[in-house]
């Protein structure tokens, strides 16, 4: 199958289409929270939700025995609300830090969560086949009503970020100074956590338990490596979850059995890690290439430096020594002393080299400012 | 209770004995997520190890598996080195990718492998018996058994040969350094030991459970104690009680047993959360109750020792000038005169001798800058609490 008989189906077959515009509304809207939940050094806390929504599906499924999508969301947010505030409570009132109240949280809601799931399905209840859908997530089970509901809270999510932008931002880099400007932080505190939750329990269905951290993380953190602006980070990060969405759905409905959210994940770990390399100011290899260069430079100037030794011992700064003198050098190579002669310092004839004037200066000041910086 | 029973309990129990120790370290070390991270990135190493081994008992595939866990950290602390992200991100973006290279390697060679995703995370205990260890035809127990046996044998021998080095490096890793042991051969042999201690008991209770059975014995375990052996006592006792009495509760309801003995756990949890006594949530929130009448209180004899003038020592103007409901005013009151600090003679308030004392004391040691002094001095002055 080629890529415009692929796109051609998109547009005309119903299942896929609905799962590329779900998986792509659900990639943009958690990447969009994730950027807050990542700047606020909360990137685990979607991975503790993820698991603490479990016992709440499996609840509401026990209360109203029925499969209906939005009852379980209900019943998943109220139990990953209940695991986020239970999480901040430990944090805040006993000595035991946030990594350890996240990992008691997670494991403990889930295991309740399958000892309930386990209980349901000894049940004598025909409807139960097909709640663990939620651990692991089947985009293939998306339906257009799904996919609206994503839009409209993707939409709610939108209208609420732009409306408390600002207060966002300013919560998210200085909270003290915004608790002393009178705004209620703990009011836009709990907005931001309750948004991020409600992110999160939209794609279980999706890509499941498991996996709903990295969706949650693995856009934000690649967008970071591209800007310092908060609005640009995440309007980048929406654009890398949905199209993480958008590619892994292709790439999975392109081979048997290849489940969706797994290939999501790995398309979105694949733009984390090209962000990591290629990105200009922060990413590796840049720095690495910036790393030489520094390095180059200063080899340049120590073997100028070196010169400059030589030339002060004799009267004429000029006078021309042999090139064999620099080879007990650490720093010197033919490539450096070719440098120094483009940019003028240095005078090559034959075998010999001399110091122009400006080289002279430019090492002597050099060489005062070494000397400065030491005292 | 039938042979299969006692197995059963007897290789929960184990199992929770291996977690709970080295549990505890990372729980102190700050390092408890990264359990989380290994149970779910070893998922490839498992698959991979199946695929040659076809054997979910094999040593081979417990180490290629205890390999990938020891790849996890070392990607994380390689990411966090970058300084491009924090460690938490970096936790968080290694292994959900491992993990799903786990998931499509087994959806990849779905027919061929009787191996299933559900299995590995949540594992089933009730299946344990069955799978017997046989040497030279004699049945000699349950293989899992064998397995978490040997890896709690080799936990606990480690544990008493390093006990010194991990508790130094645990609390001080600077003076672990200048002591002379490596605090790199001891963070990684600890990762080892969570990797092992993982993919051995993935099999018979499954990752999440040895999750919650690391870290919720030592979280509890530390709500009790500060003292690391007692520590790692209790965390061993909660553990094995949760592991014994989840296996009856799962009995009773006819569920996981893995998910039970999690829910135990909880519970326990909660318990010691609540009620733990001096770190528990009910003593916290009645210690900072009582902080705060006594600072009230600390203000209140504060403005009375500032102002000799009768008007501003009238009740009612009390009430107006520092503004307090009503309650809490008749609180701070009260505790003040049950203290004998102050009198109150035609609703003027007056300092007693001993309250003047303690303020001008209180003061001192405000201006000094010693603010901590107070709550010392508090026990000599006070004869009731706040």
């Amino acid at each position: 199958m080629d890529i415009t008989e692929y796109i051609k189906l998109v547009f005309t077959d119903y299942t896929l289409r609905t799962i590329t515009l779900g998986t792509a509304i659900l990639g943009a809207v958690t990447g969009m929270l994730g950027s807050f939940a990542v700047l606020r050094k909360q990137s685990l806390l979607g991975d503790a939700i993820s698991h603490a929504a479990l016992p709440g599906i499996a609840i509401a499924f026990l209360i109203t025995g029925a499969k209906d999508t939005n009852t379980l969301l209900i019943g998943a947010l109220i139990s990953g609300l209940i695991g986020t505030f239970w999480i901040r409570g430990i944090v805040t009132k006993t000595h035991l830090k946030s990594d350890t109240a996240l990992g008691l949280i997670l494991s403990l809601f889930f295991g309740f969560g399958m000892l309930l799931l386990t209980f349901i399905q000894k049940q004598p209840n025909a409807n139960q086949a097909g709640l663990d859908k939620y651990l692991f997530g089947q985009a293939a089970t998306l339906v257009e009503s799904d996919v609206w509901l994503m839009a409209i809270v993707t939409g709610i999510c939108l209208i609420v970020m732009l409306t408390f932008w600002k207060e966002f931002k300013i919560l998210l880099f200085d909270a003290d100074y915004t608790k002393t400007l009178g705004f209620n932080t703990k009011f836009i505190d709990i907005l931001i956590t309750s948004f991020i939750v409600l992110a999160i329990v939209l794609g279980l269905q999706t890509v499941g338990v498991v996996l709903m951290s990295a969706m949650l993380l693995a856009p934000a953190a690649a967008a970071r490596q591209w800007t310092n602006s908060l609005s640009i980070m995440v309007f980048l990060a929406a654009i890398f979850g949905a199209f993480s969405g958008v590619f892994g759905t292709a790439i999975s409905a392109s081979q048997n059995n290849l489940s969706t959210g797994p290939v999501i994940v790995l398309v979105a770990a694949v733009f984390v890690a090209f962000s990591f390399i290629f990105s200009p100011s922060r990413g590796l290899l840049f720095k690495q290439i910036r790393f030489i260069k520094n390095r180059r430079d200063l080899e340049l100037h120590k073997t100028l430096a070196f010169m400059h030794h030589i030339a002060e011992t004799h009267e004429d700064i000029s006078h021309p020594h042999t090139i064999k003198l620099l080879n007990n050098f650490q720093g010197y190579t033919k490539s450096t002393l070719q440098k120094l002669v483009e940019k003028d310092y240095v005078k090559l004839n034959g075998n010999m080299w001399s110091l122009t004037k400006t080289g002279f200066e430019t090492a002597e000041n050099l060489y005062t400012k070494q000397t400065t910086e030491d005292e | 209770m039938s042979s299969a029973q006692i197995e059963i309990q007897l290789i929960a129990s184990i199992v929770a004995v291996a977690c709970a120790i080295p549990g505890t370290f990372l729980v102190l070390r700050k390092m408890a997520m990264i359990s989380d991270a290994i149970s779910h990135s070893i998922l490839p190493g498992i698959v991979v190890g199946f695929f040659i081994t076809q054997d979910l008992n094999s040593p081979l595939l417990i180490l290629l598996a205890a390999l990938t866990g020891i790849i996890t950290v070392v990607l994380v602390e390689y990411i966090q080195k970058t300084g491009l992200v924090k460690e938490d991100t970096a936790i968080g973006l290694v292994f959900p990718a491992l993990f799903s290279i786990g998931v499509i390697l087994i959806a990849k060679n779905a027919n061929d492998v009787h191996l299933d995703v559900d299995a590995v995370l949540l594992g089933e205990l009730a299946f344990a018996p069955f799978d017997r260890l046989l040497t030279g035809g004699t049945d000699v127990g349950p293989k899992s058994l064998w397995v978490v046996g040997s890896i709690l044998i080799v936990t606990v021998t480690l544990l008493i040969l390093f006990f010194k080095e991990l508790k130094v490096s645990t609390f001080d890793k600077g003076l672990a350094a200048s002591l002379g042991f490596s605090p790199a051969i001891i963070h990684y042999g600890l990762m080892s030991i969570s990797s092992v201690t993982t993919v051995g008991a993935f099999d018979a209770v499954g990752a999440i459970l040895v999750v919650a059975l690391m870290i919720a014995p030592a979280a509890a375990a530390y709500l009790l104690t500060t003292d690391l052996k007692k520590m790692l006592a209790l965390a061993i006792i909660f553990g094995i009680f949760s592991a014994v009495f989840g296996y009856w509760v799962a009995h009773w309801l006819d569920a996981s047993i893995a998910g039970s003995i999690t829910t135990v756990l909880g519970l326990v949890f909660l318990l010691v959360y609540l009620f733990a006594p001096s770190k528990g949530i009910i003593a916290v929130m009645y210690r900072e109750r009582q902080q705060q009448t006594e600072v009230s209180l600390l203000t209140f004899l504060l403005h009375l020792k500032n102002h000799d003038e009768l008007e501003e020592r009238h009740v009612n103007h009390l009430n107006e000038h520092i503004n307090w409901q009503k309650v809490r005013a008749k609180t701070v009151l009260d505790l003040a005169q049950k203290n004998n600090m102050i009198t109150i003679e035609k609703n003027i308030v007056s300092l007693t001798k001993k309250g003047n004392e303690f303020t001008s004391k209180a003061i001192n040691y405000i201006m000094t800058n010693e603010d901590t002094q107070i709550e010392d001095m508090k026990d000599d002055f006070f004869l009731f609490r706040g």
